[in-house]
């Protein structure tokens, strides 16, 4: 039982990244960013990438795909995201379009495989990733044994939910986007300005999921499709916890997770994911706010 | 308002003249796949009824689709041949037989837990009516749990979107009784009387464009009664219709039913045509292509969002045709996508409208009747929404 609570813990982890990266972006600018699992994707491939051309192992590759993930993150928002503030709905379907669009630059290696260039790494095959010997195995830890790469996972998520928990909460940036949190446009009265603040949360959201997609690719096979079932779920935690805020995020990212692995150990993962969208389902029609929610009148 | 409507209805009758047309100039190849993408103009109607009309962004219209589409090839699954094969007189299907416990008896009734839920479909009318029924009921219970409990905007599209991937899975992971992923395949063909509805045949592709002509003109009709305005006015403003003491919930379940009925059918239309049904039918990303097909189409206009529906697949099966090309096109939609929802929000017939508008507009100030173009560009702006 502790085995599979303990499974469901690094779940919850890959999900809390992705899903604190929407959490913001959703509730402080009122985007829904379907190209959001592409950054998965995309922190995946950096692992490929960086293991295929760097010779840099997963730990390397975390602070690359963050860059990396934050860069593209930022184009999407000044190019796109920007025009779009205020139509919810349009944003999710622009992103949905981004989001083909990487997809499919990954699958045609950016466009060379026209000219018969392959890039090792990328294209629409599958890709691996080797976990670096220190990660591998297990141990133990007050008598359960524990294995080294999900322990490694849950440290990372935590130091990360941290640090963003910080910058949120004691930085001035940070005060900057709980005020957008709360009032958008009071925020913007007061001298806060919103389109750069917006940029930067969007960059930090992309690049936390960048990461998290560089933990999954340890554990997980790589392709230019994985992002999708990742941005539906990272979604449902931000609905189930709450728009806006951090602490409902990391709540609800525990509570899935969790139930996701339980039931996968009882029945099977198909049933599992089935009853998660279940469960969502409920909470939205008894709680259609979430579980916490702090968004102001 | 009256002459908008006059050219409304000239352009549906442009639309429906050229596909009876149409089977003069093609083979029975190309019929068959035109037939299709009627079909998905069928969807992209029950979009913009959906969305364009009633403002509710539905990412579960897939399974409505797929409920459809089920219901009849589980009738048509036990009218084929290979069900009848298996020794016995009493239709089984076949991928039951492959996976029966040893000694299961080979009857519909107990070959495996739940294979009694088939019985009914040996009648293919009875698989023909819950092709309807079954979405219509799975569409006014969510209705009615979402509508009246005052669920709006993204939470709809989210509870729809869970809904039809809640489903998807319980269809996979029910093999026994739905085959999984792989689907129900080997489907006989549709019988009306003696005559059957061969899919390559020009009797099922006219079945097919009489049913589309039949919604498309039906749905248009529905938006200019009186529930269709109130409908309208809730997309506009939930609140201000609630207060002047219309019942909003009961109009948009209502189109929220319809709508799903459409879907029901078209899916229906679909597995008689390509002769399979398949739990892709309810990904994620088939309930996405629908909504962009309608916004490219133009999600407040029901015959724009129907025509971008055919437009797009016609030209994805002529791009398709070049290997290389196949995945340069899924760019090019993305791309396209994009650049819609940017600079054309209204669609291809948003715009359409627009160029109409003005042309009409500048008529109308070689006859100088000014109240008619002020009237008639606020209505252009109130449909803008």
């Amino acid at each position: 039982m502790i085995d599979t609570m303990f499974i469901g813990l690094s779940l919850s982890s890959i999900l809390l990244l992705v899903a604190l990266g929407l959490a913001i972006t959703y509730g402080a600018m009122g985007v829904i960013n379907m190209a959001h699992g592409e950054m998965v994707m995309l922190g995946a491939y950096t692992a490929v990438l960086s293991r295929i051309w760097l010779d840099a192992n997963i730990v390397m590759a975390i602070p690359i795909a963050f860059v990396v993930t934050a860069i593209v993150g930022l184009v999407i928002e000044r190019v796109i995201v920007r025009r779009l503030y205020g139509r919810l709905l349009d944003t999710l379907l622009a992103t949905w379009g981004v989001a083909i669009l990487i997809q499919q630059a990954i699958r045609l290696e950016f466009g060379l495989s026209f000219f018969g260039i392959h890039v090792e790494g990328l294209g629409p095959g599958l890709q691996n990733v080797p976990v670096p010997a220190a990660l591998q195995g297990t141990f133990h830890l007050a008598g359960v044994e524990i294995n080294t790469y999900r322990a490694f996972i849950i440290v990372v998520t935590a130091a990360l939910a941290a640090v963003t928990w910080l910058l949120l909460q004691r930085t001035s940036i940070g005060m900057q986007v709980r005020a957008i949190i709360r009032n958008p446009k009071m925020a913007a009265a007061c001298g806060v300005d919103v389109a750069r603040v917006n940029a930067l949360t969007f960059a930090f959201g992309s690049g936390l999921a960048g990461i998290a997609g560089v933990m999954m690719s340890g554990f997980k096979t790589v392709f230019p499709d994985m992002g999708t079932p990742m941005v539906v779920d990272g979604f449902l935690v931000v609905v189930v916890g709450g728009v806006g805020s951090l602490l409902g995020s990391v709540l609800s990212a525990g509570l899935l997770g969790e139930i996701n692995s339980v039931v996968a150990a009882l029945k099977n993962d198909t049933i599992a994911r089935a009853v998660i969208f279940g469960v969502v389902i409920l909470i939205i029609v008894v709680k259609p706010k979430g579980l916490f929610s702090f968004r102001g009148r | 308002m009256a002459s908008r409507q006059r050219y409304d209805f000239l352009l549906y009758g442009i639309f429906v003249a050229a596909i009876l047309v149409a089977p003069l100039m093609l083979d029975e190849f190309w019929l068959n796949r035109i037939a299709k993408y009627l079909v998905f103009g069928m969807l992209g109607v029950a979009v913009a009824l959906s969305w364009g009309y009633a403002g509710i962004l539905n990412l579960g219209q897939g399974l409505f689709f797929g409920a459809g589409a089920y219901m009849l090839a589980m009738s048509l699954k036990l009218a084929s041949p290979t069900s009848l094969q298996q020794g016995s007189d009493k239709p089984v299907p076949d991928f039951m037989l492959w996976n029966a416990e040893p000694g299961a008896l080979t009857q519909l009734c107990c070959i495996n837990k739940g294979s009694f839920i088939w019985l009914p479909f040996q009648s293919q009318w009875f698989g023909v009516a819950m092709g309807i029924v079954l979405p219509v009921a799975i569409a006014t219970i969510t209705g009615m749990i979402v509508f009246r409990n005052r669920i709006s905007g993204v939470f709809v599209s989210i509870i729809t979107l869970a809904l039809v991937l809640l489903i998807r899975l319980l269809v996979i992971d029910a093999q026994p009784l739905t085959n999984g992923f792989n689907g129900l395949t080997d489907l006989a063909w549709l019988t009306i009387g003696a005559f059957q509805f061969d899919p390559y045949s020009r009797a099922t592709y006219y079945l097919v464009a009489i049913a589309l002509s039949l919604v498309l003109v039906g749905a248009r009709l529905l938006v200019s009664t009186r529930a269709g305005l109130i409908l309208q006015a809730t997309r506009d403003d939930e609140t201000r219709a609630r207060y002047l003491g219309l019942d909003v919930p009961s109009y948009q379940i209502f189109f929220f039913v319809v709508s799903a009925a459409i879907c029901g059918f078209a899916g229906m239309l679909y597995v008689m045509v390509s002769e399979f049904a398949s739990p892709t039918f309810m990904d994620l990303s088939f309930s996405i292509t629908m909504v962009v097909w309608a916004a490219v189409g133009g999600r407040s206009s029901i015959l724009g969002a129907c025509v971008g529906a055919i437009l797009i697949n016609m030209i994805e099966a002529k791009v398709s045709e070049t290997k290389a090309l196949v995945e340069v096109w899924k760019a090019v939609v993305g791309l396209i996508f994009v650049l819609v929802v940017l600079y054309l929000p209204r669609g291809l017939g948003g715009f359409a409208h627009d160029l109409l508008d003005r042309w009409r507009a500048r008529n109308a100030e070689v006859v100088p009747d000014e109240g008619l173009v002020v009237a008639e560009s606020r209505d252009a702006v109130a449909e803008r929404g």
